[in-house]
């Protein structure tokens, strides 16, 4: 051995039995706990749960506006009767508010209060009714009339939508009228367009722009989620042993590296468990849908065809995830092994969790605009790359030479990080009570 | 055999401006039950860690049972360091098959081995209970066993008996000492100089990051020089006036307590009592302890005041 050497030598099969055993234990313990069942079903059923409960504050706010009642304060003294006949077509009790429009702003609020009403309308003076044959000339009103609602209570954008889409008809009637045009229904003068894209993949595939940044948006929940996850439990199982001064007896059993690299397998075999039903949850969701639920899809205009997800795409995205996992579960193993409680960890997980936000962070911009400089160079940094490369995939058409510096990159840290990591965890993993500052945690790698 | 079970040459470790351990060199024979003494601080468990490579050393060399490179006998050395602990949420028949598992045994030869030794303890019935569950005691019982499972060829024991029950310190003992029977090393580390004089063969004794002493216990109290007589007797104790012969004289009421001179013979003592005509109903020359040879070693080594401090706590035993 001599010195501070020894270690390194003997049997260097990562996987090698002592190795096999941590990693059965930390795997065992967890998925056999009802913290596991919990988790594993605990959290769809939260998320389908505050997502219906969202849904439903929602809806259920909408009704409130059929009891408003409406009060039309017409300054310009030539629309009322249109902008009440379309907010009643829409279930909205109106009527004009008969005197009130001679009364200057500030004494509306006011009057509101001493009247039945519930709000006050205000239509502006000037409506800009002529139109010419001559496009942008409209003068002031090109932007077109204001409106301004004076409420009792709070007005959710449901409702102000009706009532700015009904003055909008009854502008447009009284546009009409003035053109000399009569009998056209306003509203189907009104009727727009949208768009949607269909992204062509060079395979030659469709697939729904949509419905693919929402999947992109997902997969960057999903790794944002699982890193942060389960980094903690690496750190929680290194500061239960630290702790529970269990550490020691396994030092003298095997060497440090191996302890960490089987407690990151373990509780990574934990979370691939967890994906599993996950995906199988999923999976078997979508045969549903596919059979029973497939005119309820595209009724609601999601068309299953452009919905195939390359396997080359899964099977990418699984190999960043993993060896995202395998980057950062180094990196907060050495930096729970500087802590001997909870309560310190959240500090000294500070640094590793901030290298998860920012990539999530960039990911919603990169989402909307894949191919830009940024995005591209964000897709190859190693601490970014499993997450961002991810969401792109789904969303671009990521040439293979970015993927292959991505991955290249990647590996090379993963070997970094755990070098450094272990020298960390050597060290910090028989030290007890204050937190080393960062000189020393410089001399603890560099003298390991 | 000839190469001892641990050799220490030159051994030098120091965390930033504190000297841990000094050019200690330090031989374990096969087979011995060997004592690391000294008080608390003094460097034992930094030793302990070195020699399982738990730590690296400054400088000098570590052979253990035959090997420069630990990780060829790691499974053949069972460790039980001073502040113990276990996993609290696993089943304890399961936590034995994993440490067992940690010391190179097969899963199932570890699930027979721990199933004997619950059995011998009493506690087949709880196999399969959360270790939690337990009392403390039976905790301390199944980290022993944890211990021996794979019944290593050296048991390195880091203050074994503090903490324990006086039930458990003797289960220690005797699982020790079969363990050394079928010939395993056993090197353990105590402040508590007591355990050591009834246990050890071989003691070395560490203060102020030197060795101070190192031998058999019998080699040691022969080689301190030091003699004492307990004198019980009837009459003026005037043949006690004697210098050259008596240095010290020290009296305990029923009798007295005399510390020879060096070199000098305590038959000549007795002789000059029955000229003197006094009545000796009592005459008997006691053994110096490992303890009062420490401090006088400790001492004379001309050590700092701070490791003299630590000589005033050892004064008081039991103090774990």
């Amino acid at each position: 051995m001599g010195g501070a050497g020894g270690g390194m030598s003997g049997s260097l099969n990562p996987l090698n039995a002592k190795v096999m055993a941590i990693v059965r234990r930390e795997y065992l313990q967890r998925v056999r706990s009802k913290w596991f069942l919990l988790a594993t079903f605990g959290i769809p059923l939260l998320m389908v749960g505050l997502g219906a409960m969202s849904g439903f504050l929602i809806t259920r706010g909408g009704e409130e506006t059929l009891t408003f009642s409406t009060g039309v304060v017409d300054r310009s003294g030539e629309v009322s009767q249109l902008v009440v006949a379309e907010l009643l077509r829409d279930s909205l009790l109106a009527s004009e508010a008969v005197g009130v429009a001679a009364f200057p702003d500030d004494s509306l609020p006011g009057r509101l209060v001493a009247s039945d009403f519930d709000v006050f309308l205000v239509i502006p003076p000037e409506l800009g009714l002529e139109v010419t044959d001559q496009p942008g000339v409209g003068g002031e009103y090109e932007e077109g009339p204001e409106l301004e609602l004076v409420a009792r209570m709070n007005v959710n954008s449901g409702t102000r939508r009706t009532i700015r889409v009904a003055v909008n008809r009854a502008l447009v009637k009284a546009r009409l009228e003035r053109a000399g045009v009569e009998g056209l229904d306003p509203e189907a003068l009104l009727r727009g367009s949208s768009l949607s894209v269909v992204n062509v993949t060079e395979q030659g595939e469709a697939r729904s722009q949509e419905v693919f940044q929402a999947i992109s948006f997902i997969i960057s929940f999903l790794f944002y989620m699982v890193l942060i996850f389960y980094g903690q439990m690496i750190v929680r199982s290194v500061i239960e042993e630290k702790s529970s001064n269990i550490v020691e007896v396994m030092m003298s059993s095997l060497r440090p590296w191996e302890l960490m690299l089987g407690k990151i397998v373990g509780v990574g075999a934990v979370g691939l468990t967890q994906l599993a039903i996950w995906a199988a949850v999923v999976a078997t969701g979508i045969l549903y849908g596919l059979t029973a639920g497939a005119a309820a899809l595209s009724e609601a205009g999601v068309d299953l065809s452009q919905l195939t997800i390359p396997v080359s795409t899964i099977i990418l995205v699984l190999t960043f995830l993993v060896l995202g996992y395998l980057l950062y579960s180094g990196l907060f193993a050495g930096a729970g092994a500087t802590v001997s409680n909870e309560h310190d960890a959240q500090q000294a997980l500070f640094p590793v969790i901030i290298l998860i936000v920012i990539p999530f962070v960039a990911a919603q911009g990169i989402i909307e605009n894949p191919n830009t400089g940024w995005a591209i160079i964000l897709s190859l940094v190693p601490f970014f790359s499993p997450l961002i490369m991810s969401s792109r995939l789904f969303v671009a058409v990521v040439p293979a030479w970015q993927l292959a510096v991505a991955l290249v990159l990647l590996l090379l840290f993963i070997f970094l990080a755990a070098w450094v990591a272990g020298r960390i965890y050597r060290v910090g993993i028989l030290m007890k009570g204050k937190r080393p500052n960062l000189p020393e945690l410089v001399r603890w790698v560099r003298h390991g | 055999m000839d190469t001892p079970a641990i050799r220490l040459s030159g051994i030098r470790k120091s965390f930033g401006h504190n000297l841990a351990v000094r050019d200690l060199d330090l031989t374990v024979p096969y087979g011995s039950i060997y004592g690391l003494l000294g008080p608390n601080g003094a460097g034992k468990t930094t030793i302990i860690r070195i020699i399982l490579d738990i730590l690296g050393a400054d400088a000098g060399d570590v052979q253990v049972l035959g090997r420069d490179d630990l990780e060829e006998v790691r499974s053949r050395i069972g460790y039980l360091p001073e502040e113990r602990g276990l996993y609290q949420k696993m089943k304890v028949v399961e936590l034995l098959e994993f440490f067992g598992e940690l010391k190179g045994m097969r899963r199932k030869e570890a699930r027979q081995e721990a199933l004997i030794g619950l059995e011998r303890l009493g506690l087949a019935d709880r196999a399969d209970e959360k270790l939690e569950t337990y009392s403390k005691g039976m905790q301390q019982k199944v980290q022993f066993l944890s211990t021996i499972l794979h019944r290593p060829d050296l048991l390195i024991l880091d203050e074994p008996f503090s903490g324990l029950d006086p039930l458990n310190v003797d289960l220690l003992k005797r699982m020790v000492l079969e363990r050394q029977r079928e010939g395993a090393t056993i090197l353990f580390s105590t402040h508590m100089i007591e355990d050591a004089e009834r246990l050890c063969e071989r003691v070395c004794m560490i203060a102020g990051a030197t060795m101070v002493l190192d031998g058999t216990v019998a080699d040691v109290k022969a080689a301190s020089g030091r003699q004492e007589v307990a004198i019980a007797f009837e009459g003026s104790g005037s043949f006690l006036d004697a210098p050259g012969l008596v240095e010290r004289v020290s009296d305990h009421g029923q009798y007295v307590e005399v510390r020879l001179s060096d070199g000098a013979d305590p038959q000549d003592l007795l002789r000059r009592a029955v000229a003197d005509g006094t009545r000796v109903s009592r005459f008997e020359l006691i053994e110096p302890s490992l303890r009062e040879i420490f401090i006088e070693k400790a001492t004379k080594a001309g050590l700092e005041a701070e490791s003299e401090e630590e000589v005033d706590v050892w004064a008081e035993p039991g103090a774990a």
